[in-house]
Protein backbone atom coordinates (compact mmCIF):
# COMPACT_ATOMS: atom_id res chain seq x y z
CA UNK A 1 0.00 0.00 0.00
CA UNK A 2 1.37 3.47 -1.10
CA UNK A 3 1.66 6.55 1.16
CA UNK A 4 -1.26 8.47 -0.23
CA UNK A 5 -3.33 8.34 -3.49
CA UNK A 6 -5.80 6.23 -4.14
CA UNK A 7 -6.28 2.50 -3.02
CA UNK A 8 -8.55 0.27 -3.71
CA UNK A 9 -9.63 -2.23 -0.55
CA UNK A 10 -10.70 -5.85 -1.55
CA UNK A 11 -13.85 -6.44 0.98
CA UNK A 12 -15.94 -9.49 -0.37
CA UNK A 13 -18.56 -9.44 2.20
CA UNK A 14 -22.09 -9.91 2.94
CA UNK A 15 -23.74 -6.21 2.88
CA UNK A 16 -26.39 -7.88 5.70
CA UNK A 17 -23.77 -9.12 7.61
CA UNK A 18 -24.03 -7.20 10.67
CA UNK A 19 -28.71 -8.54 10.32
CA UNK A 20 -26.93 -11.88 9.75
CA UNK A 21 -24.78 -12.12 13.23
CA UNK A 22 -27.59 -11.21 15.08
CA UNK A 23 -29.32 -14.18 13.48
CA UNK A 24 -26.24 -16.03 14.28
CA UNK A 25 -27.01 -14.91 17.81
CA UNK A 26 -30.52 -15.86 17.87
CA UNK A 27 -30.02 -19.21 16.18
CA UNK A 28 -27.40 -20.17 19.33
CA UNK A 29 -29.93 -19.24 21.90
CA UNK A 30 -32.32 -20.83 20.35
CA UNK A 31 -30.04 -24.34 19.77
CA UNK A 32 -28.84 -23.74 23.19
CA UNK A 33 -32.62 -24.09 24.84
CA UNK A 34 -33.64 -26.71 22.32
CA UNK A 35 -36.37 -24.70 20.56
CA UNK A 36 -37.62 -25.08 17.31
CA UNK A 37 -38.42 -21.32 15.89
CA UNK A 38 -40.71 -20.75 12.55
CA UNK A 39 -40.77 -17.55 10.93
CA UNK A 40 -43.87 -16.44 9.12
CA UNK A 41 -43.87 -14.23 6.31
CA UNK A 42 -46.83 -13.22 3.95
CA UNK A 43 -48.64 -10.41 2.23
CA UNK A 44 -50.84 -8.00 4.80
CA UNK A 45 -54.58 -10.13 5.24
CA UNK A 46 -53.36 -13.85 4.11
CA UNK A 47 -53.83 -15.48 7.37
CA UNK A 48 -50.94 -15.58 9.67
CA UNK A 49 -52.45 -14.31 12.84
CA UNK A 50 -55.56 -16.54 12.42
CA UNK A 51 -53.43 -19.57 11.18
CA UNK A 52 -51.14 -19.06 14.33
CA UNK A 53 -54.58 -19.20 16.58
CA UNK A 54 -55.63 -22.39 14.91
CA UNK A 55 -52.68 -24.09 15.86
CA UNK A 56 -52.60 -22.66 19.38
CA UNK A 57 -56.45 -24.71 19.19
CA UNK A 58 -55.07 -27.47 18.09
CA UNK A 59 -51.88 -27.94 20.24
CA UNK A 60 -51.33 -30.26 23.01
CA UNK A 61 -49.22 -28.39 25.87
CA UNK A 62 -49.68 -24.45 24.62
CA UNK A 63 -47.25 -24.07 27.91
CA UNK A 64 -44.48 -25.41 25.03
CA UNK A 65 -45.14 -22.98 22.32
CA UNK A 66 -44.22 -18.56 22.17
CA UNK A 67 -45.42 -16.35 19.89
CA UNK A 68 -43.77 -12.95 18.56
CA UNK A 69 -45.69 -10.87 17.05
CA UNK A 70 -44.26 -8.22 14.34
CA UNK A 71 -46.44 -4.95 12.92
CA UNK A 72 -45.63 -1.96 12.34
CA UNK A 73 -48.22 -0.61 14.61
CA UNK A 74 -50.30 -1.55 17.35
CA UNK A 75 -50.65 -4.61 19.81
CA UNK A 76 -53.86 -6.38 18.42
CA UNK A 77 -52.14 -9.38 17.07
CA UNK A 78 -50.44 -10.17 20.75
CA UNK A 79 -54.04 -9.67 22.44
CA UNK A 80 -55.92 -11.99 20.18
CA UNK A 81 -52.42 -14.61 20.42
CA UNK A 82 -53.14 -13.72 24.31
CA UNK A 83 -56.08 -15.00 24.53
CA UNK A 84 -55.12 -18.81 24.16
CA UNK A 85 -53.08 -18.19 27.32
CA UNK A 86 -49.74 -18.52 25.54
CA UNK A 87 -46.68 -16.33 25.96
CA UNK A 88 -46.56 -13.60 23.46
CA UNK A 89 -45.25 -10.59 22.93
CA UNK A 90 -45.38 -7.34 20.72
CA UNK A 91 -42.62 -5.98 18.18
CA UNK A 92 -43.50 -2.91 16.99
CA UNK A 93 -41.40 -2.10 13.87
CA UNK A 94 -42.20 1.23 13.01
CA UNK A 95 -40.22 2.89 10.70
CA UNK A 96 -39.06 -0.91 9.61
CA UNK A 97 -40.97 -2.98 6.89
CA UNK A 98 -39.73 -6.34 8.47
CA UNK A 99 -38.50 -7.39 12.04
CA UNK A 100 -34.91 -6.94 12.42
CA UNK A 101 -33.02 -9.70 14.37
CA UNK A 102 -31.17 -7.65 16.56
CA UNK A 103 -34.58 -6.48 18.03
CA UNK A 104 -36.16 -9.89 18.27
CA UNK A 105 -33.35 -10.96 19.96
CA UNK A 106 -33.03 -8.73 22.91
CA UNK A 107 -37.33 -9.61 23.17
CA UNK A 108 -36.39 -13.15 23.13
CA UNK A 109 -33.66 -12.52 26.03
CA UNK A 110 -36.29 -10.83 28.21
CA UNK A 111 -38.79 -13.97 27.63
CA UNK A 112 -38.55 -16.60 30.08
CA UNK A 113 -38.35 -19.65 27.72
CA UNK A 114 -37.51 -22.15 30.50
CA UNK A 115 -40.44 -24.17 29.07
CA UNK A 116 -40.39 -23.18 25.56
CA UNK A 117 -40.08 -25.92 22.86
CA UNK A 118 -41.81 -24.18 20.07
CA UNK A 119 -41.55 -19.99 18.83
CA UNK A 120 -43.56 -18.82 16.56
CA UNK A 121 -42.88 -15.57 15.13
CA UNK A 122 -45.13 -13.48 12.92
CA UNK A 123 -43.12 -11.18 10.42
CA UNK A 124 -44.52 -7.90 9.20
CA UNK A 125 -46.85 -8.73 6.84
CA UNK A 126 -44.91 -8.01 3.58
CA UNK A 127 -43.41 -10.42 0.68
CA UNK A 128 -40.33 -8.46 0.04
CA UNK A 129 -38.02 -7.54 3.33
CA UNK A 130 -39.14 -10.11 5.45
CA UNK A 131 -37.64 -12.71 2.76
CA UNK A 132 -34.24 -10.56 2.62
CA UNK A 133 -33.57 -11.03 6.57
CA UNK A 134 -32.73 -14.17 8.50
CA UNK A 135 -34.17 -14.34 12.33
CA UNK A 136 -32.40 -17.23 12.62
CA UNK A 137 -35.20 -19.84 12.26
CA UNK A 138 -35.36 -23.64 11.90
CA UNK A 139 -37.75 -22.97 9.10
CA UNK A 140 -39.41 -20.05 7.20
CA UNK A 141 -42.85 -20.64 6.29
CA UNK A 142 -44.42 -18.06 3.36
CA UNK A 143 -47.97 -18.18 3.38
CA UNK A 144 -50.31 -17.32 0.30
CA UNK A 145 -53.86 -16.21 0.78
CA UNK A 146 -56.31 -18.05 -2.54
CA UNK A 147 -57.43 -14.05 -2.67
CA UNK A 148 -54.23 -12.64 -3.57
CA UNK A 149 -54.06 -14.36 -6.44
CA UNK A 150 -51.60 -17.26 -8.08
CA UNK A 151 -49.12 -15.41 -9.53
CA UNK A 152 -47.79 -14.38 -6.50
CA UNK A 153 -44.32 -16.94 -6.40
CA UNK A 154 -43.37 -15.10 -10.05
CA UNK A 155 -43.90 -11.53 -9.17
CA UNK A 156 -42.04 -12.16 -5.19
CA UNK A 157 -39.49 -15.35 -5.89
CA UNK A 158 -37.17 -14.34 -3.23
CA UNK A 159 -39.84 -14.88 -0.52
CA UNK A 160 -40.58 -18.25 -2.19
CA UNK A 161 -36.73 -19.53 -2.81
CA UNK A 162 -36.16 -19.12 0.46
CA UNK A 163 -39.01 -20.37 2.44
CA UNK A 164 -38.76 -24.52 3.46
CA UNK A 165 -42.71 -24.49 4.03
CA UNK A 166 -45.61 -22.76 1.82
CA UNK A 167 -49.08 -23.03 3.19
CA UNK A 168 -51.67 -21.94 0.73
CA UNK A 169 -54.46 -20.28 3.32
CA UNK A 170 -58.22 -19.98 2.88
CA UNK A 171 -59.03 -23.36 0.40
CA UNK A 172 -62.71 -22.97 1.96
CA UNK A 173 -62.45 -19.69 -0.55
CA UNK A 174 -61.72 -21.37 -3.75
CA UNK A 175 -65.16 -22.06 -5.09
CA UNK A 176 -65.04 -18.03 -4.95
CA UNK A 177 -62.34 -16.89 -6.70
CA UNK A 178 -59.95 -17.52 -9.42
CA UNK A 179 -56.92 -19.39 -8.14
CA UNK A 180 -55.19 -21.90 -9.82
CA UNK A 181 -53.21 -23.97 -6.85
CA UNK A 182 -51.05 -26.51 -9.56
CA UNK A 183 -50.06 -22.95 -11.35
CA UNK A 184 -48.55 -22.15 -7.77
CA UNK A 185 -46.98 -25.53 -6.88
CA UNK A 186 -45.06 -25.51 -10.20
CA UNK A 187 -43.43 -21.84 -9.63
CA UNK A 188 -42.96 -21.94 -6.13
CA UNK A 189 -41.04 -25.17 -6.69
CA UNK A 190 -38.96 -23.42 -9.45
CA UNK A 191 -37.94 -21.33 -6.48
CA UNK A 192 -37.33 -23.90 -4.47
CA UNK A 193 -37.79 -27.27 -5.91
CA UNK A 194 -37.46 -28.75 -1.79
CA UNK A 195 -40.30 -26.63 -0.56
CA UNK A 196 -43.18 -28.02 1.27
CA UNK A 197 -46.36 -27.16 0.55
CA UNK A 198 -50.22 -27.49 2.22
CA UNK A 199 -53.34 -26.21 1.38
CA UNK A 200 -55.47 -25.44 4.40
CA UNK A 201 -58.51 -23.65 5.95
CA UNK A 202 -58.24 -22.19 9.46
CA UNK A 203 -61.77 -21.47 9.31
CA UNK A 204 -63.12 -24.98 8.39
CA UNK A 205 -60.08 -27.13 9.43
CA UNK A 206 -59.22 -28.28 6.26
CA UNK A 207 -55.38 -29.58 5.93
CA UNK A 208 -55.06 -28.28 9.28
CA UNK A 209 -53.71 -31.91 10.92
CA UNK A 210 -51.22 -32.56 8.51
CA UNK A 211 -50.07 -28.85 8.72
CA UNK A 212 -49.56 -29.29 12.29
CA UNK A 213 -48.22 -33.05 12.12
CA UNK A 214 -45.16 -32.01 10.51
CA UNK A 215 -44.74 -28.72 12.58
CA UNK A 216 -44.79 -31.14 15.09
CA UNK A 217 -42.27 -33.48 13.03
CA UNK A 218 -39.62 -30.90 12.66
CA UNK A 219 -40.09 -29.66 16.16
CA UNK A 220 -39.26 -33.48 17.57
CA UNK A 221 -36.05 -33.01 15.39
CA UNK A 222 -34.64 -30.17 17.72
CA UNK A 223 -34.50 -32.83 20.23
CA UNK B 1 -37.85 1.66 1.15
CA UNK B 2 -36.08 -1.52 1.94
CA UNK B 3 -33.17 -0.18 0.20
CA UNK B 4 -32.83 2.26 3.26
CA UNK B 5 -31.11 -0.17 5.33
CA UNK B 6 -28.87 -1.69 2.96
CA UNK B 7 -27.79 2.05 2.23
CA UNK B 8 -26.71 2.25 5.81
CA UNK B 9 -25.35 -1.47 6.31
CA UNK B 10 -22.76 -0.71 2.94
CA UNK B 11 -22.05 3.27 4.64
CA UNK B 12 -21.37 1.30 7.83
CA UNK B 13 -19.16 -1.44 6.20
CA UNK B 14 -17.43 1.30 3.82
CA UNK B 15 -16.58 3.68 7.24
CA UNK B 16 -15.39 0.61 8.85
CA UNK B 17 -13.28 -0.19 6.49
CA UNK B 18 -11.95 3.14 5.49
CA UNK B 19 -11.13 3.94 9.43
CA UNK B 20 -9.06 0.71 9.17
CA UNK B 21 -6.85 1.78 7.03
CA UNK B 22 -6.82 5.21 8.14
CA UNK B 23 -8.30 6.84 4.80
CA UNK B 24 -9.59 10.36 4.69
CA UNK B 25 -12.13 10.09 2.03
CA UNK B 26 -13.60 7.12 0.24
CA UNK B 27 -14.20 7.56 -3.46
CA UNK B 28 -16.25 4.44 -4.55
CA UNK B 29 -18.04 1.30 -3.74
CA UNK B 30 -18.10 -1.77 -5.55
CA UNK B 31 -21.31 -3.71 -4.92
CA UNK B 32 -22.76 -6.50 -6.44
CA UNK B 33 -26.95 -6.62 -6.20
CA UNK B 34 -28.39 -10.25 -7.52
CA UNK B 35 -32.27 -9.18 -9.03
CA UNK B 36 -34.30 -11.36 -7.16
CA UNK B 37 -33.12 -8.69 -3.84
CA UNK B 38 -35.63 -6.02 -5.99
CA UNK B 39 -33.52 -3.17 -5.21
CA UNK B 40 -33.90 -0.45 -6.82
CA UNK B 41 -30.25 1.23 -8.17
CA UNK B 42 -31.74 4.67 -8.41
CA UNK B 43 -33.06 4.63 -5.15
CA UNK B 44 -30.07 3.10 -3.45
CA UNK B 45 -27.99 5.30 -4.69
CA UNK B 46 -30.06 8.22 -3.48
CA UNK B 47 -30.55 6.88 -0.20
CA UNK B 48 -26.71 6.14 0.36
CA UNK B 49 -25.63 9.76 -1.27
CA UNK B 50 -27.98 11.54 1.39
CA UNK B 51 -26.88 9.19 4.47
CA UNK B 52 -23.53 9.52 3.49
CA UNK B 53 -23.78 13.32 3.50
CA UNK B 54 -20.91 14.65 6.33
CA UNK B 55 -19.14 11.60 6.53
CA UNK B 56 -15.90 10.39 4.59
CA UNK B 57 -17.87 8.78 2.38
CA UNK B 58 -19.51 11.63 1.38
CA UNK B 59 -19.86 12.19 -2.24
CA UNK B 60 -18.66 8.49 -3.12
CA UNK B 61 -19.41 6.93 -6.14
CA UNK B 62 -21.81 3.49 -5.69
CA UNK B 63 -20.95 1.12 -8.90
CA UNK B 64 -23.72 -1.51 -8.74
CA UNK B 65 -23.30 -4.85 -10.43
CA UNK B 66 -25.88 -6.14 -10.90
CA UNK B 67 -25.92 -10.15 -11.19
CA UNK B 68 -28.85 -12.16 -13.20
CA UNK B 69 -30.89 -15.13 -11.75
CA UNK B 70 -29.36 -18.72 -12.18
CA UNK B 71 -31.37 -20.80 -13.83
CA UNK B 72 -30.44 -25.01 -13.70
CA UNK B 73 -32.73 -27.03 -16.42
CA UNK B 74 -32.79 -30.39 -16.33
CA UNK B 75 -32.46 -30.58 -20.20
CA UNK B 76 -29.88 -28.41 -21.21
CA UNK B 77 -27.80 -27.35 -18.27
CA UNK B 78 -27.08 -24.23 -16.26
CA UNK B 79 -28.24 -20.51 -17.63
CA UNK B 80 -29.13 -16.93 -16.86
CA UNK B 81 -32.31 -14.83 -17.27
CA UNK B 82 -33.02 -11.56 -16.37
CA UNK B 83 -35.73 -11.62 -13.68
CA UNK B 84 -37.30 -14.96 -11.99
CA UNK B 85 -38.34 -17.44 -14.46
CA UNK B 86 -40.32 -21.38 -14.22
CA UNK B 87 -39.05 -22.51 -17.48
CA UNK B 88 -35.75 -22.43 -19.24
CA UNK B 89 -34.59 -19.22 -21.05
CA UNK B 90 -33.15 -22.08 -23.73
CA UNK B 91 -35.26 -24.92 -24.23
CA UNK B 92 -38.28 -23.22 -22.49
CA UNK B 93 -38.77 -26.84 -20.52
CA UNK B 94 -40.06 -27.00 -17.35
CA UNK B 95 -37.81 -28.76 -15.35
CA UNK B 96 -36.03 -25.47 -14.01
CA UNK B 97 -34.90 -24.44 -10.33
CA UNK B 98 -33.49 -21.07 -9.53
CA UNK B 99 -30.28 -21.22 -8.02
CA UNK B 100 -28.66 -17.82 -7.87
CA UNK B 101 -29.30 -14.02 -8.43
CA UNK B 102 -29.54 -13.01 -4.77
CA UNK B 103 -26.17 -11.70 -3.85
CA UNK B 104 -25.87 -8.81 -1.77
CA UNK B 105 -22.10 -7.80 -1.45
CA UNK B 106 -19.48 -5.26 -1.29
CA UNK B 107 -17.03 -6.43 -3.37
CA UNK B 108 -14.46 -3.45 -2.72
CA UNK B 109 -13.84 0.07 -1.92
CA UNK B 110 -11.56 2.81 -3.59
CA UNK B 111 -10.56 5.41 -0.64
CA UNK B 112 -7.75 8.22 -0.72
CA UNK B 113 -5.41 7.99 2.13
Amino acid sequence: MGTGGNVRIEVERSILQSADEAAAAIRALLSERKIFALNLISSPGSGKTTLIEALLARFDGKGGVAVVEGDVETEIDAERIRKHGVQVRQINTRSSCHIQPSRLLSVLREMDLSETRLLLVENVGNLVCPAEVSLGEDARVVLLSVTEGDEKPLKYPLVFKTSDLLVITKTDLLPYVTFDVERVRRAARAANPAVEIFEVSATNGAGMSALLGRIEALRETKG
Amino acid sequence: MHELGVAGEILDVALSEASRHAAKKVTSIRIRVGVLRAIEPENLSFLFGHLARGTPAEGALLEIEEEPVRVECEACGVSEAPSFTWECPRCKGPGVSVTGGDSLSILSLDVDS
